[in-house]
């Protein structure tokens, strides 16, 4: 058994530490690389410039590249485990927090919490995390009881909470019509543009307890996955773990939410692409997903913001280009 | 003492290197009240809307301006100019790598969030909130007065004022008052509500505007264009693939709105009717002409 685990943590160890140096190509891509861009040597140079200074590399490279591609590695981190965390829970390789409905009951709040003109934190935060929570509480009414862990059931009732979702915001912003309307749309595409340092700290101190919990968790979901029985038997309460994993999971996707809108896709695709390579232990899942999801998204913000030639577009249109097309093709093979 | 003038000089030097202040800055109050530092002598401006840069062009100021946005076509030589995203979609890091010693923003349609960053990064941003004629004429001075050219911009003024004053004793000449409706959006159809520039153009203009109302932009269905039965229908155009022609081939088909029964429908530059520049005065003399073709018999 010692022999054992001593394996299984090399092997965590092993998985973190090649993901991590992953995340940190995509780090120092992230910062160095812009619209901007004046020659790799020259970013890395101001990379290393320890001392404050006030040229203007610096202020690109650290204090406007470097809370951005902080934002989407935490943003990415969190969505990729909402998105493994729902598929483990239902059982069912389509859950996630966008088809559940979670990321559309943010949004609502946000909106509301933008029109009302509130401050991004704790204002927009507080009214996100309360739309996600009204609209889990109606999944969860819609599918009581013993069908919680019925995988159709809770898929259906997030099906039609989102498509509900959607008209409310539809009709959120077909009665806006000032300034902020445009902010909302860019916005609702998933956009990482417009955060500062404060903000990303703040964001990944609500978080990383977060992650930590669903580690903790991480091997409650391998039992859960193996069938009600052999996890009743295990001794786990499946109603006590499976609410706590929801909530967290959408306390966690409305704060990413309300910084960085809608991005879609990265709770599909980095949860099956690190499955097909790293099988379906969940105790070395969670800690992948958090690095993929996280270099995932720094990279996808990257093309984002240096493919078009003026300005820039929302980094949720990259993750869907990409997260689409490459999801279809897992559910055709997966299928077979 | 010889050596202790060196090392004060030389720390001078150093902490200006450091800090990287300008010489010099002066105090200046936005036209949204708030009191900001401005270098005396902006060598390195961002005009963060269209109008804005019309404005340092009409002031003679263009070679301080080092960067504009998009749609930023007037005249033509701000086409060439540097761009850092659309103004109500500004990027951050093309603004900043652009080194500003000062930008100059614009209330209605800058986001605030970008304001913000850029103060914190240590650009000063001067604001300017013109909403209606009269403030946008202050706004003309205003940045004439801390781009040093205050006498230019006073005789630009004085210039506009002229012009508007014959305007108005020209539509006071007349007591027809046609009903306007002027269509600034084709799909959803909207037009310009009571708070809007257009709609203070229209009365000076001598019209009604029949869309009036507390909505700035408010939206329109077809039928309820019909019920206000305009007497003359103004499309602001951009001049893009047609649509706008379509736009004004359609409504022919409502032969019983006095608009198309007495052919007055037009179509006009957009750039000229939604910027707040000194070209506005140009849409008010042409929606004059449009309302009132009777006053201008004498070639005026």
């Amino acid at each position: 058994v010692i022999l054992n685990l001593r394996h299984h943590i090399a092997r965590l160890i092993w998985i973190s530490l090649i993901l991590l140096a992953v995340l940190f190509i995509a780090f120092s891509l992230g910062l160095s690389i812009g619209p901007t861009q004046s020659g790799m040597r020259s970013a890395f140079s101001a990379l290393f410039s320890t001392h404050e200074s006030n040229s203007v590399l610096y202020n690109i490279v650290w204090r406007i590249r470097f809370p951005r591609v902080l934002l989407a590695m935490v943003v990415g981190a969190t969505l990729s485990l909402g998105g493994l965390v729902f598929q483990a829970l239902l059982r069912n390789p389509l859950a996630e927090p966008y088809i559940l409905g979670i990321s559309g009951g943010s949004a609502i709040g946000a909106i509301i919490g933008i029109l009302l003109g509130l401050s991004r934190f704790p204002g927009i935060c507080l009214t996100s995390f309360l739309g996600s929570l009204g609209t889990l509480a109606l999944i969860l009414l819609m599918s009581t009881g013993k069908s919680i862990i019925r995988k159709d059931a809770l898929l259906l009732s997030g099906v039609m909470v989102n498509a509900f979702c959607s008209a409310i915001i539809m009709f959120l912003i077909s009665i806006t019509q000032d300034a902020r309307l445009h902010n909302i749309i860019f916005w609702l595409m998933g956009d990482l543009s417009m955060t500062d340092l404060p903000q990303v700290v703040i964001l990944g101190a609500i978080l990383i307890p977060c992650f930590i919990l669903v580690f903790i968790f991480s091997h409650a979901m391998n039992l859960l996955l193996m069938g009600k029985d052999m996890a009743l038997t295990m001794g786990i309460n499946i109603k006590a773990v499976t609410i706590t994993l929801l909530a967290v999971t959408s306390f966690m996707v409305s704060a990413t939410v309300s910084f960085s809108g809608l991005v879609g896709f990265v709770g599909l695709v980095i949860p099956h692409l690190l499955r097909l390579v790293l099988g379906s232990d969940h105790r070395f899942l969670v800690p992948a997903c958090l690095f993929g999801g996280a270099a995932y998204l720094v990279l996808c913000d990257l093309l984002a913001r240096t493919l078009p030639q003026q300005g820039e577009m929302p980094a949720g249109v990259i993750t869907a280009l990409i997260g689409a097309p490459l999801f279809i093709i897992l559910l055709k093979k997966s299928r077979k | 003492m010889i050596p202790k003038i060196m090392i004060t000089s030389i720390s001078a030097v150093f902490i200006l290197l450091v800090s990287g202040l300008p010489a010099s800055a002066k105090p200046a109050e936005d036209q949204l009240g708030r009191e900001i530092r401005v270098p005396d002598d902006p060598k390195r401006v961002v005009a963060l809307a269209p109008s804005i840069t019309e404005i340092i062009f009409a002031l003679g100021q263009q070679h301080r301006l080092k960067g504009t946005t998009q749609y930023s076509n007037y005249p033509a030589q701000a086409a060439k100019l540097p761009k850092v995203g659309s103004y109500v979609r500004l990027d951050l890091e093309r603004i900043v790598a652009l080194n500003p010693d000062l930008c100059i923003a614009i209330k209605d349609g800058n986001p605030k969030e970008v304001i913000d960053r850029l103060q914190s990064l240590d650009i000063p941003v001067f604001a300017v909130n013109p909403h209606n004629l009269e403030s946008m004429l202050q706004t003309i001075q205003k940045i004439g007065g801390i781009l040093n050219a205050s006498q230019i911009a006073k005789t630009l003024v004085t210039d506009m004022r002229s012009r508007i004053q014959k305007i108005d004793d020209l539509v006071s000449e007349t007591d027809h008052h046609p009903r306007v409706f002027i269509q600034i959006g084709i799909s959803p159809i909207i037009s310009a509500g009571t708070h809007t520039f257009i709609h203070e153009l229209i009365n000076r203009a001598g019209g009604i505007n029949v869309a009036a109302g507390p909505n700035a932009y408010p939206h329109f269905s077809l039928e309820q264009v019909l019920a206000l039965a305009p007497d003359v229908l103004v499309i602001t155009s951009m001049a893009r693939s047609g649509a706008y022609e379509k736009a004004k081939k359609d409504w022919y088909r409502f032969s019983n709105m006095p608009a198309v029964r007495d052919k007055r429908i037009y179509t006009v530059d957009s750039d000229l009717f939604d910027r707040p520049s000194p070209r506005l005065l140009n849409a008010l003399e042409i929606l004059t002409r449009l309302l009132h073709p009777e006053l201008f018999k004498d070639g005026l």
